[in-house]
């Protein structure tokens, strides 16, 4: 029994039902550890985690020149950004917004960083839904293609304080 | 010769004459597994058995008061005090309550199953102390300084009181001294030959807990001490990003502790329910074995949507080395209820594939929780674990509430309910009282089993709607740009309130009931316990 | 019919003990759900964004 010294001879090869289940079991789990390079190099969708080394400040002044150089209105007071396809997008994460909204068009690539000014953030994009996180002193890169229209929202859902449950951003394509 | 009565015909089991190394008076025997207990080991099992429910009837409260809130239908507490219980729910339940009931769990598998005395008394001693105090003073600041309101995992910069972390490195010294003196206990027992031949399983598998408890540990420490001296003011902030990945070795590896003790409490409730045998005990042995050597990289899974670190780093710690663990768990989920099914055979209940299982002693709460704890960890925790895991799914997964959707399915519907099952068992021979109200102990199993079911489907079908977690307000009030969800999420909502009402009165009820036991309960001397 | 059923009953109880096939089945079961549950996720990744 399992609270007593087993029976002696113990040592062996498993035989029956209990080895078919570990044959399909190890099967199983060699299926499950090709997926992931297999979507690596076929899938759309991946995580490299490109990110580069950044203060806040330097980020900031990123996104502002981002800003100056592509800003085409504003809404609710936040200004509205549509930069070229295949160009660096910058958006940053605060204490408690998303900031620019983004205008993007669909089926083109953008290299969106994401940084954060002051605590760890999620960013989640609604209502697909796509989530990443998004560090303080990270450049994180994500090389984005929408592959659909319309408006969406970015909330938060990495606690970042008491204004964490009303942190919203939007991406807009067309 | 002894025998085991409980609950399973006797089954004679030879036993050479051991050599005892208690003191006298020390000892005695167990009336009804004929089990020697050490009885300095007993008194420090019933202290951490007892300090466990305290903090799980704490994380509890915290429990149904958080769920009430993410109903939306009743949205019960301000954000303030949501924050703040989510904070307490997660140290009480994921780290208070769970490892003192592991520590009191090695005091067992080293003394009772390998017929040996208590290695250190100081050491056990001083464990206790340091976890209570710790547990306490954790608690303390959380709820009375009002600067704690940082969540479980405590994210720098996100910074909270000294004392959070404090009281947190304090409890993990006091478990590892218990972990010592459980390594200790194997020792003295080798050395005074209490035992012949090899550990029996369920001390095999309290000593892989064990072996992952001290990685576990070092991590926590390698984490929290720079946090802590930064809170006092005294280092620069960490790395935010170093500093999840140190976390997670401290929280995910505590994951496996407890999915490691749960698989040693399966083994030991089915031999003590129903007879069960393991089939082949090098296969399970090398199962704790692939638990130990690889699951330390598969803590990984928390950073997949990180910056900082490569899809190679990802991949490799997610893909290969964790489907060992993976494997390891399969195993297990096959050779437990195998050897229930063999046992239950001999006893003549072989109709059909499922006789068996119609027959088992569903009745015995032992038995019901132990198998309720299998098939919930199997069948949900473990297939949404494996899936969520996976570099590129956890993009629509990742901080949503699939993730608690799945945590609750493998700590609490899988450990924490096992660890209940145990209770039933505990009570009986290591407090020696008997279980008042019989009827209602044989339905806490199904209340607790079936609300955090429950509970678990809410969140993960919620979560999959994009419903982040750790989120107060699923309207959005007040937020700059409106969002919100679908009517579908907000029925899912509306289970996850409805099955953490039914899994907090489950654990009310297991509470109260072992309360009652241990002070208040019938007495068992001089004879077997009635068996469930 | 019968001379047969009677030699298979026979073979099964003269077998080893270790045979679970209800436990067999169970976890062919979990196989099979885990399979579906793990590919209806890829599935419902394919149709998000695209993202590197």
């Amino acid at each position: 029994m399992s609270i007593h010294a087993p029976e002696a001879g113990w040592l062996r090869a498993p035989s029956g039902g209990e080895r078919l289940w570990i044959g399909l079991a190890l099967a199983w789990c060699v299926i499950l550890s090709l997926a992931m390079p297999y979507w690596h190099f076929k899938g759309k969708q991946n995580s490299t985690g490109e990110s580069y080394r950044v203060t806040a400040t330097a980020f900031m002044e990123r996104v502002n020149r981002f800003i100056a150089a592509y800003k085409v209105g504003e809404e609710k007071g936040v200004a509205v950004v549509e930069p070229p396809p295949g160009s660096d997008v910058y958006l940053q994460a605060s204490m408690w917004r998303w900031y620019p909204i983004l205008k993007l068009k669909e089926g083109q690539s953008y290299r969106i960083h994401v940084s954060s000014m002051d605590l760890q953030h999620g960013f989640s994009l609604l209502p697909m839904n796509m989530n990443f996180q998004v560090l303080p002193g990270y450049d994180h890169v994500l090389t984005v293609t929408p592959t659909s229209k319309g408006e969406f929202t970015i909330v938060c859902n990495e606690f970042c304080g008491i204004g964490h449950h009303a942190m919203t951003g939007k991406i807009l394509v067309d | 010769m002894s025998t085991i009565t409980v609950g399973a015909a006797p089954v004679p089991v030879d036993t050479p004459a051991p050599k005892r190394n208690h003191a006298p008076g020390q000892v005695r025997i167990c009336d009804t597994t004929g089990l020697p207990v050490c009885t300095v080991a007993e008194r420090f099992i019933r202290l951490n058995a007892v300090a466990a429910v305290v903090f799980l009837l704490v994380g509890a409260i915290c429990a149904l008061l958080v769920a009430l809130t993410r109903w939306p239908a009743v949205h019960l507490l301000d954000p303030v005090w949501y924050y703040r219980l989510l904070t307490a729910h997660g140290l009480n339940m994921l780290i208070f309550w769970i490892i003192f009931m592991e520590i009191g769990i090695l005091y067992f598998a080293s003394t009772s199953l390998l017929g040996t005395r208590l290695a250190s008394k100081g050491l056990a001693i001083a464990s206790f102390a340091l976890m209570a105090v710790g547990a306490l003073v954790t608690n303390w600041a959380v709820f009375f300084t009002q600067q704690a309101d940082v969540l479980m995992t405590s994210y720098v910069p996100l910074r909270a009181h000294p004392a959070f972390y404090a009281g947190i490195l304090a409890f993990a010294v006091g478990a590892l001294l218990g972990v010592i003196d459980f390594f200790a206990t194997l020792y003295i027992a080798k050395r005074d030959k209490t035992y012949e031949g090899s550990v029996p399983l369920v001390t095999f598998g309290a000593t892989a807990a064990a072996i992952i408890a001290v990685v576990t540990i070092l991590h926590g420490a390698i984490a929290l001490i720079p946090a802590f001296t930064w809170s006092l003011g005294l280092t620069e902030v960490p790395d935010a990003g170093w500093y999840r990945i140190m976390w997670w070795g401290l929280g995910h590896q505590s994951q496996q502790i407890n999915v490691t003790a749960m698989v040693s409490v399966w083994y030991f409730l089915g031999t003590v329910t129903v007879g069960a045998k393991p089939l082949n005990q090098a296969v399970c042995r090398g199962a704790f074995v692939l638990y130990i050597l690889f699951i330390n990289l598969a803590s990984a899974h928390h950073i997949l949507v990180d910056p900082g670190v490569g899809a190679g780093w990802k991949i490799w710690n997610t893909s290969y080395a964790m489907y060992l663990a993976v494997l390891a768990s399969l195993i297990h989920g096959f050779t437990v209820p195998a050897s229930v099914e063999v046992a239950l055979r001999k006893k003549g209940h072989t109709k059909g594939l499922f006789g068996w299982l119609a027959k088992a002693p569903w009745r015995n709460p032992g038995f019901s929780a132990f198998f309720l704890s299998l098939l919930i960890f199997g069948f949900i925790g473990g297939i949404t674990g494996v899936t969520l895991g996976t570099q590129q799914i956890n993009i629509i997964a990742h901080n949503t509430l699939r993730i608690p959707g799945h945590f609750h399915a493998t700590v609490v519907g899988g450990t924490s309910l096992a660890f209940m099952g145990l209770a039933y068992y505990v009570v009986p021979l290591i407090f020696r009282r008997e279980y008042p109200l019989r009827w209602l102990a044989r339905l806490q199993p199904y209340l607790f089993g079936g609300g955090i079911l429950l509970l678990s489907m809410g969140m993960s079908f919620a979560g999959s709607y994009g419903v982040p977690r750790r989120h107060w307000d699923v309207e959005f009030t007040g937020a700059q740009f409106s969002a919100g969800f679908d009517a579908g999420a907000h029925l899912m909502l509306g289970v996850l309130g409805v099955g953490g009402v039914v899994a907090f009165i489950g654990l009310l009820v297991f509470i109260l009931l072992t309360v009652w036991a241990v002070f208040l309960g019938k007495r068992i001397v001089n004879r077997p316990m009635t068996p469930w | 019919m019968k001379p047969a059923e009677d030699i298979r009953r026979q073979q099964q109880e003269s077998a080893d003990d270790h045979h679970a096939p209800g436990t067999l089945v169970l976890a062919l079961i979990l196989l099979a759900s885990f399979a579906i549950y793990y590919f209806a996720n890829w599935k419902a990744l394919a149709d998000v964004w695209h993202v590197r």
